[in-house]
């Protein structure tokens, strides 16, 4: 909160506790309609597009738009590191060719 | 040193430790998930991260909100009022309306009682 508010800003303990209060309600209340999505497709985890989805369902479309970016971005790098490690096993054992035992 | 914007910033993270620790903790995050509904089972390692950047994106909005009423009533130490004020001028936080008003004591009736 104080990152965003002037230097000269002061905010009262009832304010900070207001707004965590506030901040754990917007938890619960985007995993419902996240945890709801799931439930209709007979899925049982709840994951990051679940989250996206509920945001924009319920009317926070610019987080929406922006956590499916963050998405985006954060699954390429983690993809990027997984294809480090799969690229490795693979050439040990990727055999371009294939040793048929001709008939004859 | 050129500061990068709140949201380049955001966009430009990962999930992975390198990037730094996240400003909110993910275990209370999880478990606030996990409390919110009985429905909720499992939980993707994601999604707990998808909330803390979420989380930092309402509260900067709700804290910037709260400030402009603190402005407007003269005063440069945001109180709960500011916070209250804020939620009942936003549509979409509507979900919030109880929960400040039951803190503030105050009892909100959005319908007004019209005499037949």
């Amino acid at each position: 909160m104080k990152k965003i508010l002037p230097p000269n800003a002061k905010i009262s303990k009832e304010a900070k506790e207001i707004m965590q209060e506030c901040a754990s309600e917007f938890i619960s209340f985007v995993t419902g309609e996240a945890s709801d999505k799931c439930h209709k497709e007979k899925r049982k985890t709840v994951n990051g597009d679940d989250v996206c989805w509920a945001l924009g369902s319920l009317g926070f479309d610019y987080y929406a738009e922006l956590m499916k970016m963050f998405l985006y971005r954060n699954r390429e790098a983690e993809g990027d590191k997984v294809d480090n490690n799969q690229n490795i096993k693979a050439a040990v054992s990727y055999t371009p060719f294939s040793f048929n035992v001709m008939p004859g | 040193m050129r500061q990068p914007g709140a949201y380049s910033g955001l966009l430009a993270g990962g999930i992975s430790g390198k990037t730094g620790p996240h400003s909110l903790p993910l275990a209370r995050i999880k478990k606030i998930m996990k409390n919110s509904n009985d429905e909720v089972k499992m939980i993707s390692g994601e999604a707990p991260i998808v909330f803390s950047k979420a989380c930092e994106l309402f509260i900067e909005e709700l804290t910037k909100r709260a400030w402009m009423m603190t402005l407007q009533a003269k005063r440069r130490t945001l109180h709960r009022e500011d916070v209250a004020s804020a939620v009942m001028n936003i549509d979409i936080f509507d979900f919030l309306v109880n929960l400040v008003s039951e803190n503030s004591g105050k009892s909100e009736d959005p319908q007004p009682v019209t005499e037949a």
